[in-house]
């Protein structure tokens, strides 16, 4: 709710003053926020966020375009991974091709914690 | 001519592995005097000829020998001298040297500290280790040799990556590869253990001395190359769940997990088997990390070159360790790991047991999300990013009752604890509300899993200090569990207070942050031998209008031609001011990047602690805690 209610107070803020942000401000919090959730596609590890690389720069005009024509930050992702695929968000988000990497760890703890379980209390019953 | 002598000393060096491992298996049966001196002298000479390969390649490196290839990739003659020596293992085929290094120094160090064993034990051990070692030097000699010559003689070599040309990565590799290289003396031991029915409490005692080492270098390790990250990279952070970061991460869980079951087997003669899982685990792990970063499956600064050989050569390496140690687990597991004792559910044991179950899921999380990408992208051609929000969606919430556990752990007895309630748990609880609400207050927080953190970080910390206090009490792990507690709350509090401002700005403007006046005053070149910078000065004028200089510089190195961001970082107890610049294309502006990031020096003061207590464990006399 929040985050809508920050989108919509942004749209406004923007279409009133229109191209008010100067060279002097470069980026807002949302956009940093995107930003840093996405992987720059011609570095080595790094982030749109720490990158200084040109596709980095041109992902970000790209990023404040799209806030500015009132799109969401969920929207924004989902458009970038029909263009580039999976590969460009860090958050691997769920999916049916991402279904075993959430389960594997959580399996490994419910197994762990029966093991611990079992250790304990099966053996005093014997 | 010096390249193929250091060629054939590692050659020598191959051979003297082969006489070590085949005196040894030859003599398991015979009982002599003669057998130990002879193992003796071929270790010592095998650890000599690879200390000469190694002086060699320094050499090489030192007078800038472009004849040899090696030194030709990766070093330049206007090099600082400090970084043509270390520039050694800032590639592949030099790291691997070192590698080596480290792993015959081990074994005959194991060989020299161990003649209170028995003979089998000791011989066991050593051939399981030479297989590692002799499985090394045919990798080294075979698809990465240091000594390869080039003719003609080229005039000037390439240079080495220069953000590599830096003091806190230069000492980082030899400090992580003994971290490494220890658990592979583990590993043989463990194997060595089985086969000679020697799992027991006095093997535990000797083991963890070896566990102690390596989990102490491997964190001091980790901690070198997250500071490096830290002012080097310019992005002011310290971890980023990178792969390579994470591959040095697992075997740091498991040998953590390592350190708690193997003093549970000293002390109770319990839990043989998870021990001896935990020991092969540790090491595949630590196998697993040079398969993957050395075969080019993950990029990052540590890929120095994408060659399918190595990979495949180590692939297959690590699949004959595996197989050997799990014919060797099945084999002797039934003969030699029986036990049948009970365990209580309010006792030191169970808490070890808890402890691990922790471990091992942080350890699945961290390996799954490593490794899942590569397998999805093999078998579906499809490529996903795993990066900082699945960590933080698996491993935060578990971190609360992991802490929990933590703090009341270390109070247990072993065998039984008899729970009686005291007065002073009360003032704990009161304590660690009193102390949360006062930092809620301040932080102005409220995010509920933030204050839950808080709250059990704060626990763990009030119920580890008294520990000092009482008699008979074991303080290194007082001191590490403090440190570790003490990381945690200061990575949180930097994480939920650090803020930042990016500006694009002329020389001469000046922004507001927070209560702080950021001046860019002006822009000054300067040449280096190695490089050319251009410096930022700026000066930060605070409330109380003290001013503050940093210079941050954007370099351009001349071999080969790459231009790095310098942080200028001013450190205080409280926090940092982290400022970078960057140039803008075509225009007049920088962009300009102030962080403020509170209590970032206290993660490293922390993780130091953690040190200070694995080292205090190493040296302590043998003392018996209750």
């Amino acid at each position: 709710m929040t985050k809508k209610k920050f989108i919509i107070l942004l749209i406004l803020f923007t279409n009133i003053f229109g191209n008010c942000y100067s060279e002097n401000e470069p980026y807002s919090k949302l956009e940093n926020d995107i930003a840093k959730n996405l992987r720059c596609l011609i570095c080595q590890g790094q982030s749109i966020y720490d990158s200084n690389s040109e596709f980095a720069l041109s992902m970000r005009v790209y990023i404040k375009d799209q806030i500015n024509s009132g799109y969401s930050e969920s929207q924004i992702y989902k458009m970038l991974v029909n263009k580039y695929g999976q590969w460009i968000v860090y958050d691997p988000g769920y999916s049916k091709k991402t279904f075993l990497l959430w389960v594997i760890p959580i399996l490994f703890f419910l197994l762990g914690g029966a093991i611990i379980y079992l250790k304990i209390y099966k053996k005093k019953n014997i | 001519m010096l390249s193929n002598v250091g060629f054939l000393s590692l050659f020598f060096g191959l051979i003297s592995s082969f006489v070590v491992f085949l005196y040894s298996v030859l003599n398991i049966k015979k009982n002599s005097l003669n057998l130990e001196k002879k193992i003796y002298k071929f270790l010592t000479l095998q650890f000599f000829f690879v200390v000469i390969s190694f002086f060699i390649l320094s050499y090489s490196f030192f007078i800038s020998d472009f004849s040899n290839a090696t030194v030709y990739n990766n070093s330049h003659s206007t090099k600082p001298l400090f970084y043509k020596i270390t520039g050694l293992w800032g590639n592949h085929e030099g790291s691997l040297l070192l590698w080596l290094l480290v792993l015959t120094s081990f074994i005959l160090f194991f060989f020299f500290n161990s003649k209170n064993e028995i003979k089998n034990f000791r011989l066991y051990t050593v051939i399981f280790h030479q297989i590692i070692v002799i499985g090394f030097f045919i990798f080294v000699l075979k698809t990465s040799n240091p000594f390869d010559t080039l003719f003609p003689i080229p005039p000037e070599g390439l240079g080495l990556n220069p953000i590599l040309q830096d003091p806190a990565l230069a000492i980082h590799p030899p400090i992580l590869y003994v971290g490494y290289v220890g658990t592979s003396i583990i590993f043989a031991s463990a194997l060595a253990a089985m086969v000679t029915g020697y799992v027991n409490s006095i093997w535990a005692k000797n083991l963890k001395k070896w566990v102690l080492i390596s989990w102490t270098f491997l964190t001091g390790g980790i901690l070198l190359g997250s500071i490096w990250a830290y002012y080097e990279l310019g992005w002011g952070g310290f971890w980023f769940w990178d792969p390579v970061e994470n591959i040095s991460l697992m075997p740091w869980l498991s040998l953590t997990a390592l350190l708690h079951c193997i003093s549970t087997l000293e002390k109770r003669d319990l839990l043989k088997s998870w021990s001896i899982i935990l020991c092969i685990v540790t090491f595949m792990l630590s196998i697993t990390g040079t398969f993957l970063v050395r075969s080019g499956i993950l990029n990052s600064v540590h890929t120095f070159a994408n060659d399918p050989s190595r990979g495949i050569y180590i692939l297959s390496f690590l699949f004959i360790l595996i197989f050997m140690s799990f014919v060797i687990f099945f084999i002797f597991e039934s003969k030699n790991l029986e036990n049948k004792k009970q365990i209580f559910f309010l006792s030191k044991e169970t808490s070890v047991l808890i402890n691990n179950w922790f471990m091992i899921y942080f350890l699945s999380v961290v390996l799954i999300g490593t490794v899942y990408p590569i397998f999805l992208d093999v078998i579906t051609s499809e490529k996903i990013s795993v990066g900082p929000p699945f960590y933080n969606k698996l491993l935060i919430p578990f971190l609360v009752p992991f802490f929990l556990f933590m703090s009341v752990g270390p109070s247990m007895n072993w065998i039984k604890t008899n729970l009686k309630f005291k007065v002073s748990y009360i003032y704990y609880f009161l304590l660690t509300s009193i102390a949360t609400g006062i930092t809620v207050y301040f932080l102005s927080q409220k995010n509920l899993l933030t204050i839950i953190l808080i709250f059990s970080l704060f626990f763990l910390i009030i119920k580890t200090l008294p520990n000092f206090l009482k008699n008979n009490t074991n303080n290194s792990q007082n001191l590490s569990h403090l440190g570790f507690a003490m990381l945690m709350l200061s990575i949180l509090f930097n994480s939920v207070t650090s803020t930042e401002i990016i500006k694009n700005i002329k020389v001469g403007d000046s922004f507001i942050s927070k209560n702080e006046k950021i001046t860019f005053k002006k822009v000054r070149t300067e040449e280096e031998k190695n490089y050319s910078s251009i410096i930022g000065i700026f000066e930060i004028k605070n409330n109380n209008n003290e001013i503050i200089k940093l210079n941050p510089a954007i370099r351009i190195y001349n071999q080969p031609v790459v231009a790095t961001s310098e942080a200028a970082i001013k450190t205080t107890l409280f926090k940092d001011r982290f400022i970078t610049i960057n140039l803008i294309k075509d225009e007049q502006l920088f962009n300009v990047r102030y962080q403020n990031k509170p209590f970032m020096i206290w993660i490293w003061i922390s993780t130091l602690i953690i040190i200070f207590g694995g080292t205090f464990a190493i040296f302590s006399k043998k003392k018996n805690y209750p």
